[in-house]
């Protein structure tokens, strides 16, 4: 049996058990639907559902590779996109290891160039470095510290949702993406209508692009004699205190070279190492903005505008202001793993474990011949690395493998 | 209870507060207490009033920045107050789009003005007339001080218009859900806000209502206007294309595409295939879409091109019909010809006729006078 048809009908089965895991948006009627299927590898487009069993009927029967809804509402979901008639939008948000630095590297990634066959590690390049050909076959692999590389950016834009915008935790939806990391959404009444640009506004401020520490306290003080600079304070609220904060982080950890990147005087550098000490004790009273000698408005606003990034949440910006953006739907398998896409409420984000929690595929083992794959782990178990060999794996390892294209069945039953 | 009445049934808008905010509702309330008409215009006893409402708009039109002026020695509360409508009457009446943002403009810069030095509550008041979520504070974060603070949406809907640094929502304190501001700044958003506010309410339906008499004062002011407008830098389309031809929804199309206002894919298309219909040239339209936020020159080009049946396909397409684009919620069809069309280019048939049929009338008129 080929992979495809395994993977389908493993879909299939678990369609038909647990179609109620399925989580029904809200105003079922109102939304685009649209799905992947395992052989045409094409998008269908434009589904519109009256109600949660025509949905749930349609996926078993014709089990999807992806299922996805829109998280805008429409008068007429079927009609051609300048026909739908947009009513609205949740506010969405997608936190995507894809976007984000890990400290990983993402070694487990491999990618080779459509042109000449060139291969390489990590995150592809911009440009072959043989041919200069810019298209990529990309292999992406699901890794723990990319995960919790997403983890991260999601608690920090929950935090601003709550903090700055005050959502409550009852209008943040929080779920596992199914691959290599989290969605956000916001359902509330009030940002249905937001345009894109209110929108990019909020991305904007979630990723803290276009922040200047001028707008955050850090001002000059004085009568031009006697000048002394003021700053934001770690407990301040919204971006004042994130600015702090991530000043607070930043030193913590900079090196000469981390400081001499922003442009700061090699002995201004010199000085902030040497009193490293002392500028994170000063926190506790004034800040550190008066402490280091030729350090003034300039240099603390290229620190606070980097320590900025320690604070901000990478976001996928794209995402959350297309207005007519297509979302996985949460109870759903994800194609290129068949992990599930789930929500949890927000109290359990630091300790959710998606690689237990969206295991589907729960019994049954089968033998399968893997081509190469690193070590990784499901529930409680550890499996491979994995190198040219044989191998008897429980299902949900097994379809991980086989999505990856890593993997070939050997025993067919399932 | 009325709005402007707090707990002690004391208004917190006074009479002279009215002359300063002509647009809220406790001014219309007023001048429908006094029974003011737009006929009244006509009689001698009002002639004061339909005075001030001209001068409104010339002042518009030749202060720059423009600003309405604020003189309460030269007229009183009641022709001020009664002025105000009666210039959005005539304002709608010049059928013109520069002439409707200009006036707006300065209306609203007017009110900035006192409300930069407003007391709280009545800020509040206004505020409100919008349907703010705003509340008053006396906050002091080291040395920053904030006078209030702002439902973050409500926020949001007026500064993405602005495009300076400080505006940015990022940069500003946000709490909770509401935006911490100074009065300054709260002033300068309700600016925004007023201005829309008055944009809105010049058009055509109000302009129908206007008896006989008083268009003839609008001709008048039309050429004085004119005078005015050819000044000012050309906003006009196209020599052959009548923008105040244009039918509500369109009007309203064209103008969110101009002030670089997000616009639907249908509401684009709509606008694009009505505009090259009624002959405006493929170059001018890609300028006109230059402001969109997400403008990319190709796939503009191509779109437009392949509308106008350059490209791809052979064939121009037309407009969609009223019915269409009233299931996109694009349809404004608030005036009467809009009751008598099923097509948005019938409608601007129709009125660009008329327009240049007024013309020769006109020159008719002159020569025989
Ligand atoms: S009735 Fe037709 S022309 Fe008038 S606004 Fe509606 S769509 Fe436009
Ligand atoms: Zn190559
Ligand atoms: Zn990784």
């Amino acid at each position: 049996m080929d992979n495809l048809t395994f993977i389908r009908e493993a879909f299939s089965k678990f369609y038909n058990e647990n179609i109620d895991r399925i989580e029904v948006p809200k105003s079922i009627g109102s939304r685009e639907f649209g799905f992947t299927m395992f052989r045409e590898g094409v998008m269908v487009r434009h589904k519109g559902f009256i109600n949660p069993e025509d949905l749930k009927e349609f996926i078993k029967k014709n089990v999807p590779s992806n299922v996805y809804y829109s998280a805008a509402y429409y008068s007429v979901p079927e009609a051609k996109m300048d026909e739908k008639g947009w009513l609205g939008s949740d506010l969405f948000f997608d936190i995507d290891a894809d976007h984000i630095p890990t400290k990983c590297d993402k070694k487990h990634d491999t990618w080779t160039c459509r042109g000449c066959g060139f291969k390489g590690r990590g995150e592809a390049p911009e440009k072959c470095p043989s041919c200069s050909g810019e298209s990529f076959d990309e292999k992406t692999w699901l890794c723990e510290v990319c995960l919790e590389t997403a983890r991260n950016e999601t608690i920090k834009l929950v935090d601003m949702l709550m903090d700055d915008l005050g959502f409550s935790p009852k209008e943040i939806k929080c779920s596992f993406s199914g691959h290599r990391g989290y969605h956000v959404q916001v359902e509330s009444e009030y940002i249905l209508n937001l345009d894109s640009n209110a929108r990019k506004e909020i991305v904007d401020y979630v990723t803290g692009t276009g922040i200047d520490a001028v707008f955050h306290g850090l001002e000059e003080i004085g009568d031009g004699k006697t000048v002394f600079l003021a700053g934001p304070s770690l407990n301040d609220a919204g971006w004042r205190g994130r600015a702090a904060r991530g000043v607070y982080e930043f030193l913590l950890t900079a090196t000469d070279i981390d400081l001499k990147k922003l442009g700061l005087k090699k002995k201004v550098v010199e000085r902030i190492l040497a009193n490293r000490d002392e500028i994170l004790a000063s926190w506790k009273v004034n800040g550190p903005w008066n402490m280091i000698e030729g350090l003034g408005l300039e240099g603390w606003r290229k620190i606070i505008n980097y320590g900025v990034t320690f604070q901000s949440a990478k976001i996928d910006t794209v995402v959350t202001s297309d207005v007519h953006r297509l979302i996985r739907l949460p109870g759903t398998l994800h194609g290129k793993t068949g992990l599930l896409k789930i929500s949890f409420p927000i109290s359990r984000i630091e300790d959710f474990d998606p690689l237990r929690e969206a295991l589907a595929f729960k019994s049954g083992e089968v033998e399968v011949y893997v081509d190469e794959a690193p070590a990784f782990r499901l529930g409680d178990d550890v499996f491979g690395p994995f190198e040219k060999q044989k191998a008897v794996l429980p299902l949900s390892a097994v379809i991980l493998l086989l999505c990856k294209n890593a993997a070939r069945v050997i025993d067919q039953h399932v | 209870m009325n709005s402007a009445e707090n707990m002690e049934g004391e208004r917190i808008l006074t009479l002279s507060d009215l002359v300063k905010y002509p647009f809220m509702p406790e001014a219309a309330d007023e001048v429908r207490r006094l029974d003011f008409r737009i006929e009244h215009l006509l009689n001698p006893d009002y002639e004061p009033v339909l005075e001030r409402a001209e001068k409104r708009i010339i002042e518009a039109l030749t202060t720059n920045p423009p600003e309405v002026s604020y003189n309460p020695h030269e007229y009183s509360e009641y022709v001020e107050i009664l002025s105000f409508p009666a210039a959005i009457v005539l304002a709608a009446a010049l059928a013109n789009d520069y002439v409707k943002r200009r006036y707006a403009l300065a209306e609203a810069r007017r009110a900035y003005g006192f409300l930069r030095t407003e007391k709280e509550d009545k800020i509040i008041n206004i505020a409100g007339r919008f349907g703010w979520r705003i509340r008053a504070l006396n906050m002091q974060i080291s040395f920053t001080k904030f006078d209030f603070a702002l439902n973050f949406i409500d926020y949001l809907k007026n500064a993405t218009l602005f495009h300076e640094k400080e505006w940015k929502m990022v940069n500003r304190l946000v709490h909770g859900g509401e935006v911490y501001l100074s009065k300054q700044d709260v002033a300068r958003l309700l600016q925004e806000e007023v201005r829309r506010y008055i944009e809105s309410k010049i058009n055509l339906s109000v302009s129908s209502k206007i008896p006989e008499g008083v268009l003839e004062r609008v001709e008048d002011l039309k050429r004085i206007c004119s005078e005015k407008i050819k000044e000012a830098p050309p906003e006009q389309i196209s020599s052959s294309v009548i923008d105040d031809a244009f039918p509500p929804c369109m009007r309203e199309l064209y103008s969110a595409i101009k002030a670089g206002r997000h616009v639907s894919h249908a509401g684009r298309f709509a606008l694009t295939s009505f505009l090259l219909n009624v002959g405006m040239e493929p170059e001018a339209i890609i300028d006109l879409f230059r402001k969109s936020p997400d403008f990319n020159e190709r796939i503009a080009r191509y779109q437009i091109e392949h509308i106008a049946g350059e490209k791809g396909s052979r064939t121009r397409y037309t407009p969609p019909k009223c019915d269409t684009l009233r299931t996109h919620g694009l349809c404004l069809g608030a005036d009467n010809l809009c009751g008598r069309v099923r097509h948005p280019l019938t409608y601007y048939l129709r009125r660009a006729k008329s327009f240049r049929v007024g013309e020769e009338e006109r020159i008719d008129e002159i020569k025989e006078g």
